[in-house]
């Protein structure tokens, strides 16, 4: 069983902890400082939230997304064709992005999380997964100016995103995890989600993942389970509904369990923790369980945050004993 | 009078409370000198609005943070958490539910009271729902979500009630929140009823562009007179939905985007509103920016707000000539 993250982890502590980066990026913004500076200091943030990650005792940590402005903005950026207009809600939170506009063909041009990939893995005392925010979440979540149709934009960021995930697998990771909650938004758009999910994948060999959030599996079950990943990450405090629908999935697949609710401070009961896990242990091998928050942590203040991974990590450890 | 103008209720703080604000959270200034400083900057925001000409003013929350984090700091039952990330590099301190919620004492009375005070104009009375609130807090002491919006109904209920004895003649309770989970709505609906059952002032909620289609026309059962919406960033999309099912109410209509930069033109509000007449009446509209100022600068604001008050007093006329003859 590991215990793991989903994604992004808060990028500043508070006080006495210092806001290393909230600073950083005020003064490179009044260009007091260099882009150079601002880099270095992202580095050391990174180091401190995968240093934190281990303490916490994750077995499968993320770089925490300390560089992301967003999901969308990171890969919006560097594929070609989008521009960045104003913000938006990121679907029922309270958290804002700059909405990317599509204002012509996308393509995969260079590289986006090789280089930040490379320096997590270089300094982590664990296994890092790098972290990609899927074609048809980044579709849906973006303004499309130039596609005469939705499913042409999802196929070509299909194609563009795998040309980033086949950049990642380069670097040996040991999974790559692609996100993708706006599917459990427009469940009726599952043929697509279908077809854009073979794309990605394709003429991979790395162990894959694909996690959503923020909604249930109802009307996805059971063909979710036969798209070509090896593990499913569920949110099951916004979908608690998932519990009931899983019957059974497919052999050889996995299951990651958002069991620690991301968007609360209150902290779960560990013992409760441990019963659900055990309860999906009947129906998935516990070897093939990822045990994790529900989302990302950006969420919650830093030191809840790492709370709620250390809850993770017992939770997945006492659980581990009690099966066996 | 047909199409009055007005804001949302945000505006700008000057970069001298600002300061002050970061010194007083260090420990460096008093709560006196804070409280004289956002009065200064109320009596501005207060004389902009006179200026430009608008109708009906706010007193711009110069003491506010967060708009919920505000009333939770000022209401028993909430602890304020730790910096949460709301975009960009923006940070803010989103409350705790940890126990029952109530309201002790006036939150905005002595704010009110000293806006409208400098005016002869009415200053509009403004509050955070009860969804709202209860939405973007974090929740560690009820189990049930319905019983914390009652609560807090019944908290927002006591201040409006003592806006409304201060003298508002507008209260606005906001509930952005509404847009962002429809399947809600009900219980938003109920509890705002408990905030204006007894207010003979006239009401207004304002609600963030959100999934509109799935909230509409239900929206229309919100217990208020006014309902104030975003229409000029979503290009005014949501009048077609009033096309298939007219907007009963009185609504404040949105005309500035307040997320751009750009200052519109005379022409674009003037459109704008005249696309807007097409299914509304004039007796229906209040018009006003999409949402609050306070991201912009103190001269976009000015300069915006100045677009919109000529663009409708034009507007005005036209729909005047046309009556005459």
């Amino acid at each position: 069983m590991i215990a793991t993250a989903v994604g992004n982890y808060p990028k500043i502590p508070n006080s006495p902890g210092e806001p290393k980066l909230r600073r950083a990026i005020a003064k490179f913004e009044r260009e007091e400082i260099s882009e150079e500076n601002l880099k270095r200091i992202e580095d050391e943030v990174t180091k401190d939230v995968l240093a934190e990650q281990v303490r916490a005792g994750l077995d499968l940590l993320t770089d925490g997304q300390i560089r992301w402005e967003d999901g969308q903005i990171y890969f919006a950026r560097k594929i070609g064709g989008f521009s960045i207009d104003g913000l938006i809600r990121y679907f029922d939170t309270n958290t804002y992005y700059r909405q990317p506009v599509v204002e012509g063909k996308v393509e995969w041009k260079e590289p986006i999380g090789f280089r930040d990939y490379g320096f997590a893995q270089g300094l982590a005392e664990k296994p890092v997964k790098p972290v990609i925010t899927g074609p048809y979440t980044l579709a849906r979540l973006s303004q499309n100016s130039f596609y005469p149709s939705f499913e042409e934009l999802v196929m070509d960021l299909a194609s563009a995103l795998n040309r980033e995930a086949l950049s990642l697998q380069g670097a040996d990771p040991p999974w790559i995890q692609f996100d993708e909650p706006a599917i459990l938004k427009h469940k009726e758009d599952f043929p697509l989600f279908e077809r854009a999910m073979n794309v990605l994948t394709s003429n991979l060999k790395v162990k894959t993942s694909l996690y959503t959030w923020f909604g249930d599996l109802e009307g996805l079950y059971p063909q979710l389970f036969r798209l070509p990943f090896d593990l499913f990450g569920l949110d099951l405090v916004r979908g608690r509904g998932s519990f009931e629908l899983i019957e059974e999935i497919p052999e050889g697949k996995g299951l990651g369990l958002g069991i620690v609710d991301a968007r609360n401070t209150k902290l779960e009961s560990g013992r409760e923790l441990v019963e659900i896990i055990k309860r999906v242990s009947q129906i998935v091998p516990p070897g093939r369980l990822h045990i994790n928050p529900s989302c990302g942590l950006e969420y919650l203040p830093r030191e809840i945050a790492y709370q709620k991974l250390a809850l993770v990590a017992q939770a997945a450890s006492q659980a581990e004993e009690v099966i066996r | 009078m047909m199409l009055s103008t007005t804001t949302v209720g945000s505006f700008p703080k000057p970069g001298y409370l600002l300061k002050a604000r970061a010194q007083y959270s260090r420990g460096e200034l008093n709560k006196n000198d804070l409280y004289e400083l956002e009065k200064k900057a109320t009596q501005e925001v207060i004389k902009l609005q006179e200026k430009v000409g608008l109708d009906i003013l706010v007193d711009g929350e110069m003491y506010r943070g967060d708009m919920v984090t505000f009333f939770a700091e000022n209401m028993e039952g909430f602890r304020i958490s730790g910096l949460v990330r709301s975009y960009g590099n923006r940070y803010y301190r989103k409350p705790i539910v940890v126990g029952k919620v109530k309201r002790l004492k006036p939150i905005t009375i002595g704010y009110f009271a000293f806006a409208q005070s400098l005016t002869s104009k009415p200053v509009k009375g403004m509050l955070t729902g009860p969804y709202t609130m209860a939405e973007w807090s974090f929740n560690e002491y009820y189990g049930r979500k319905e019983d914390l919006v009652l609560d807090l109904a019944e908290a927002v209920r006591g201040e409006a009630e003592e806006l409304e004895g201060a003298g508002a003649k507008w209260i606005q309770i906001d509930e952005p929140a509404i847009s962002t989970r429809p399947e809600e709505i009900e219980l938003a609906i109920k509890a705002l009823g408990v905030v204006t059952a007894h207010l003979r002032a006239k009401t207004v909620t304002h609600i963030c562009y959100g999934e509109f289609e799935k909230i509409y026309p239900k929206l229309l059962e919100l217990p208020v007179d006014q309902v104030d919406l975003e229409l000029a960033n979503s290009n005014y999309d949501l009048l077609e939905l009033f096309r298939r099912h007219p907007f009963t109410k009185e609504i404040g209509l949105g005309v500035i985007d307040v997320h751009s930069h750009l200052i519109e033109t005379k022409e674009e509000v003037k459109e704008g509103l005249r696309k807007a007449l097409e299914v509304l009446s004039p007796q229906q509209i209040t018009v006003d920016p999409d949402c609050g100022l306070k991201t912009r600068t103190w001269e976009e604001s000015q300069a915006k707000l100045q677009v919109m008050v000529e663009a409708t007093k034009e507007v005005r006329e036209e729909l005047e000539g046309r009556l005459k003859e």
